[in-house]
């Protein structure tokens, strides 16, 4: 039904931690679903240097979680805040209905969310990392 | 056991009769379709109804006056009087069409609680009530200053608790179910009647949910003595899009219209109007009248195929037969009362302990089996059981312990698949 790797990623999660100082973090949740989401990440230079997530919930929200906190630790921030849907679906290399389609993105807005209150946070004057 | 007393004809020839399963067996895969609660399927016939209908006399209603829009009146006339003698209601004007149950409860909510509660009154609901016997109520509270009071439910026993215990004089609204679409049926055998007579003699009205209920059961809304009671079509083998609510005859005075427009004045003039009898007065605009028809149709063969006693040892049959195969997992969890269910049931709710509702459902969707997952639409009641989620497996009278069978293998395979033991990635 999942990809192998997407099982790997549910069963052996990667960046499943906490920060010791995160710059952000974002908390998000989907009632109906009962999957929740806790990014919080590092940033230097405008880049992600870190990133660690918690949270419970399905096999698709918790191993994307996994898979996308892989995938953005070394982009800058613009680069994270362009990925879309589609960059998802792609990375998990599943169709998803409409029910579904919330489990496999509610990651990628936690960490937007993160991101644009950082950047909301440091800008429009010269921020820390300007 | 399990033939049908009216005719002989066996529960398994019955799926005969519904044609989305040899559609699904000639495409290569059976339907293992398990979530009649959700929605039923359809008959040929009621299929043939709908279809019979906008080929034949399609015109609207109550107006014109040529053949057709005759026929099409007389045809969803005696749609309402087969539905009015299906839930044996006096009068068949105490029948009015609606979307659905949701769309009953809203209209009661709408057109009569908002005219008659006040501030210090109590709406009396149950912990067990689907969404849409909870949420404009909620609404309504706000709007008028009534407060909200719940009967528990006991999971030691699968009924609510003590329900007459909750009837205070400051009741004007009783708003319950007669089953829940979690856990199956909520009242002993002629409690809910003892009950409504109860909350009369307090002066309260009564609006019973019978959405879940009433493909499952006789239903006689005179001897319940019900105020209001609602249903929705497509639970019951007809089309979605239709639905009923009873309303008592001496209520339609006291009850205002649900909506206002065309078909339901007496007269109008630029800065007014009077309302027709009822049910005109409570049908503005017009009503989904191929659904009425079709509805009607469903009823007719229920009334032909159904026998209620057979078809309840037959749901309690395959939900001892599903218990069974759901004891067999320690790491599952079963909602409610397992005995109760056992007796009662044609439902049965359950969690897999360290896997998420919605992979597993997914999965058993993928093996063409059809369950409902997720909070069922009773948030608030699958919380208070100690559950983020459920899945939920309904049977309706053509499924078979073949169905049975079917789940219980991708079940098995299911939870191999899905089970996590090393990291405990799931808290669910």
């Amino acid at each position: 039904m999942y990809k192998e790797e997407l099982m790997d990623h549910y069963r052996y999660p990667r960046n499943k931690q906490s920060l010791d100082h995160p710059d952000f973090s974002y908390d998000d949740n989907n009632p109906s679903c009962g999957d929740s989401i806790r990014i919080e990440g590092t940033i230097d230079h405008k880049k992600v240097t870190a990133l660690g997530f918690s949270g419970s919930g399905c096999v698709i929200s918790q191993a994307t979680a996994s898979m996308l906190t892989q995938a953005c630790v070394g982009k800058t921030i613009d680069e994270i805040m362009a990925l879309t849907k589609d960059d998802i679906l792609a990375m998990i290399e599943l169709q998803l209905g409409p029910t579904r389609l919330k489990c496999a993105l509610i990651s990628l807005h936690a960490l937007q969310q993160g991101l644009m209150l950082y950047q909301q946070k440091n800008n429009p004057m010269k921020g820390k990392n300007e | 056991m399990s033939v049908f007393s009216k005719d002989g004809m066996s529960f398994k020839e019955l799926k005969k009769d519904f044609p989305i399963f040899a559609h699904h067996q000639r495409s290569g895969r059976d339907l293992v379709y398990l979530d009649s609660a959700a929605t039923t399927q359809k008959p040929q016939c009621v299929i043939e109804a709908l279809t019979q209908f906008y080929t034949t006399t399609n015109a609207n209603i109550n107006r014109g006056l040529y053949d057709i829009a005759e026929a099409a009146t007389q045809q969803y006339e005696n749609a309402r009087t087969t539905v009015a003698c299906f839930i044996n209601a006096a009068d068949p004007c105490e029948i009015i069409f609606t979307k659905g149950a949701t769309e009953g409860i809203n209209f009661v909510a709408h057109a009569w609680a908002m005219e008659h509660l006040k501030p210090g009154n109590i709406i009396l609901l149950s912990h067990a009530e689907h969404h849409a016997n909870l949420l404009p109520w909620q609404w309504i509270a706000e709007k008028t200053g009534a407060t909200l009071t719940f009967i528990p439910y006991d999971s030691t026993t699968g009924y609510l608790k003590d329900p007459a215990a909750y009837l205070t004089p400051s009741v004007k609204l009783v708003a319950i179910a007669s089953d829940s679409n979690v856990v199956g049926q909520l009242w002993q055998d002629g409690q809910l009647e003892a009950f409504i007579e109860q909350a009369h003699t307090l002066g309260a009205k009564v609006l019973v949910d019978a959405a879940q209920s009433v493909v499952h059961r006789p239903l006689d809304v005179q001897q319940l003595n019900t105020d209001f009671l609602v249903f929705s079509g497509h639970k019951m083998l007809g089309p979605t899009g239709i639905g009923v609510l009873y309303i008592k005859k001496s209520l339609h005075n006291q009850t205002e219209p649900y909506q206002r427009g065309g078909s339901m004045i007496h007269s109008a003039t630029y800065r007014g109007a009077s309302w027709a009898q009822a049910p005109a007065k409570f049908e503005a605009g017009t009503p989904p009248i191929a659904g009425a028809i079709a509805l009607a149709s469903a009823i007719e063969y229920i009334n032909k195929n159904i026998n209620f006693n057979e078809l309840h040892n037959h749901e309690v049959e395959l939900c001892q037969a599903l218990i069974k195969v759901l004891e067999r997992h320690q790491e599952i969890t079963i909602a409610g009362n397992i005995n109760h269910i056992k007796k009662h049931g044609y439902m049965v709710s359950f969690a897999v302990k360290g896997i998420h509702h919605h992979d597993l459902a997914a999965y058993l969707g993928q093996q063409g089996i059809a369950v409902r997952a997720g909070h069922l639409c009773a948030q608030p009641f699958v919380a208070s059981l100690g559950f983020q989620g459920l899945i939920r497996v309904s049977f309706g009278a053509y499924n078979t312990q073949r169905d049975v069978e079917a789940f219980s293998t991708a079940l098995e395979a299911g939870i191999n698949m899905l089970a996590t033991t090393q990291h405990g990635s799931v808290d669910v």
